[in-house]
């Protein structure tokens, strides 16, 4: 029993980050319909900028997360502005593919700057002390992961529903022609998107690189928070969470349970099956397109 | 006349040809070409330093004016610790370039996938840079390994956690290759000895990066000591995870995790008490050998931010052999030559163990084609610094 509800809590514990890094993707989506696979590498870009004020600027905490956070919603926005903007005819799968080159170009100048030797951020919280929930135990870093993923998205869908500006956003992803006529910058809009699923990106990867930080540090998260995102439809902001949790939890139970060597593939079976049986995903409401 | 002309033209084709034979691949009057592949990203990055150790070597071995009239151009490349990317990268070096010999490689299943390319071209490979059974069963007459075998270091160090620490139930997180699984049979091997049986074999993918099923398995199986054969990054977030779930074995890990000072800090002092095993001089070693590669190979040639570490000076070791044999052969350096003289080698000693190897023979294989036979424990004290804690074991 003990080992069952440990792999449950382990699994919520893990799936906290998928979810940070599902609901960054599903932001871009909502908006503009674009998977964006450069998403982990644009969080990975801001944590080893991080990584460096830290070490060797002697930035503090506050000051360089502030700072992270900052950089991340700026280059969310350039990339947008600089790069998909520019694109020629632009249809979904072309973004797709200009995305994939972003993702490498940004891996390789990290791999570049850095070099291959894996590194540590230092962090108000050891990743490695751990609360204990009788005989259970989570480490510190994963309640703090939880509580803010958490956050993030009640953040998020609040600001979605009510806000102008999320509504503006809602209008763009929905008829983007219609939203322009009632006077609403959709190029602007999506800058912001951009901006903001970037800083929530950044959020994740500023909470792995406390254990350890290498060039391909966020690319599994990323692939998770994908999957996560397929599972609750690629446009709902709750439904990309609970997928990730479910995800977390299916790995660690099938880990412990079934096979080891198969957990991290499970994810990936996941994504096959719920498209096989629910293409739109466990909590889209289906939108259809008029035409 | 025309006979004449065609008497000298015979006379030159036949010149020509033997002349050809006689010239090596990848060996003209002043230069020798020798290639490596090694990972300068991705998850087995940190011991990409094997390859650059070598490179600055051998800059030093130029600098000294080379070996026998000639010099050494020495060709790496990244691959990402990916076999296909290795064989990819070795057949256009050797059909673009022409490689005489290699040397080093990381990588069990990178060099497994270019092994019968370059045996069936019977091109020279020296020292793997992976401690594989697979190297010397079956042995190969082109073929030379340097590194102890990851199966020899299991066994150090399941006889010293049962002889020294008085331990009885070793279990083994192992990378599910060859890598791995070598190790998970040194260890079963030297406890089958003892009597004792692995209370837990764990399965690790290159690709997993939540380590906590693995550990709840060592956890469950109640290990008092856990063997760790997996990358660097795995073996921290093992020991990080397993503090997290308060479960604290004695850490035991491959000579692919010996670089202290790296471990210590990337896992913010847990590698501290972790003992590994290692088969080189340590990087602060006032061994006059070791003193000479770092002022001369390292502080003159090695890029700045690199660091003297036990992956940098192991890509020394694995290449020495191959340089005293090159040397032995005189100007008259052929593949064939390369491999008599290397055949002669006897308790060499370079930065290393003591590397012996014997004329082919396929019946002994761990005799004629394994050279380095010798390891020695290791603990890691505060701050990453080593204490040495046996000296070398030469183990069957």
């Amino acid at each position: 029993m003990i080992g069952f509800l440990q792999a449950v809590t382990s699994g919520i514990a893990v799936g906290s980050s998928y979810a940070l890094m599902g609901l960054a993707m599903v932001i871009i989506y909502k908006t503009s319909e674009v998977v964006n696979f450069a998403q982990g590498e644009m969080a990975l870009l801001s944590c080893f900028l991080t990584y460096m004020v830290l070490e060797f600027y002697g930035f503090s905490f506050l000051a360089a997360f502030a700072g992270a956070l900052a950089f991340a919603a700026f280059l969310g926005g350039f990339l947008e502005f600089a790069v998909l903007r520019r694109a020629k005819e632009p249809n979904v799968l072309g973004m797709i593919i200009i995305t994939i080159g972003l993702e490498m170009i940004l891996m390789g100048i990290v791999s570049w700057k850095f070099g291959a030797d894996p590194k540590t951020m230092s962090f108000p919280i050891s990743p490695y002390d751990s609360v204990a929930i009788g005989e259970v135990f989570v480490s510190s870093l994963e309640v703090l992961t939880f509580i803010v993923a958490l956050t993030v998205m009640a953040v998020l869908f609040l600001f979605l529903r009510y806000s102008k500006l999320g509504v503006a956003m809602k209008a763009t992803q929905q008829n983007s022609m219609a939203a322009r006529l009632m006077g609403i910058r959709t190029n602007r809009i999506l800058m912001i998107t951009w901006g903001i699923s970037s800083v929530v990106g950044c959020l994740a990867g500023l909470l792995i690189s406390p254990i350890t930080m290498q060039p391909y540090m966020m690319w599994d998260p990323m692939l998770k928070g994908f999957a996560a995102a397929v599972m609750g439809g690629m446009t709902s902001l709750p439904g990309s969470v609970f997928g990730a949790y479910l995800i977390g939890i299916i790995e660690n139970l099938f880990g412990s349970y079934v096979s080891i060597e198969f957990k991290s593939v499970v994810a990936f079976a996941i994504i096959v099956l719920v498209l096989c049986i629910k293409p739109s995903g466990l909590f889209a409401r289906h939108y259809v397109k008029k035409v | 006349m025309k006979r004449i002309l065609l008497a000298l033209s015979i006379v030159g084709m036949v010149l020509g040809v033997s002349l050809g034979a006689a010239a090596e691949q990848g060996v003209t009057d002043t230069e020798i070409h020798i290639g490596q592949w090694g990972p300068q990203t991705g998850p087995a990055a940190p011991w990409g330093s094997v390859a650059r150790g070598a490179d600055a070597y051998f800059k030093m071995i130029n600098a000294e004016g080379g070996i026998n009239g000639r010099k050494i151009v020495y060709h790496m490349f990244d691959d990402g610790y990916n076999p296909a990317k290795t064989k990819a990268g070795v057949k256009e070096l050797q059909e673009n370039i022409g490689m005489f010999a290699y040397t080093g490689g990381v990588g069990t299943a990178c060099g497994l996938s270019v092994l019968d390319y370059l045996m069936d071209r019977k091109i020279p490979w020296v020292g793997p840079s992976a401690g594989s059974l697979d190297w010397i069963h079956p042995p190969h007459k082109y073929l030379f390994a340097v590194y102890p075998l990851y199966y020899i270091e299991a066994k150090a160090l399941c006889r010293y956690a049962i002889k020294n620490l008085g331990k009885k139930r070793v279990a083994i997180a192992y990378q599910n290759d060859d890598y791995g699984k070598n190790g998970v049979k040194g260890a079963e091997e030297e406890l089958a000895s003892n009597g004792l049986k692995l209370v837990a074999e764990v399965p690790v993918e290159k690709s997993d990066t939540d380590m906590k099923s693995h550990v709840m398995k060592l956890k469950n199986a109640k290990a008092d000591v856990v063997l760790l054969w997996v990358t660097p990054i795995h073996a921290v977030r093992i020991v990080g995870t397993g503090r997290a779930l308060r479960f604290a074995p004695q850490w035991m890990s491959t000579s692919t995790c010996s670089d202290f000072p790296l471990m210590y800090t990337i896992s913010k002092g847990l590698w501290g008490g972790v003992i590994a095993t290692t088969f080189g001089e340590l990087p602060d070693s006032d061994n006059p050998l070791m003193m000479k590669y770092k002022k001369e190979a390292f502080d003159k040639f090695a890029a700045k931010g690199e660091r003297w570490g036990v992956f940098y000076t192991a890509g020394i070791t694995f290449a020495e052999p191959l340089i005293e044999g090159i040397k032995r052969c005189g100007r008259d350096l052929t593949r064939e030559r390369l491999v008599k003289e290397m055949e002669g080698i006897r308790n060499f000693k370079g930065i290393g163990g003591r590397i012996s190897y014997a004329p082919f023979d396929v019946s002994k294989p761990y005799e004629c084609r394994q050279g380095m036979k010798e390891v020695y424990l290791v603990k890691c004290l505060k701050g990453g610094e080593y204490e040495k804690l046996s000296d070398w074991m030469e183990i069957r």
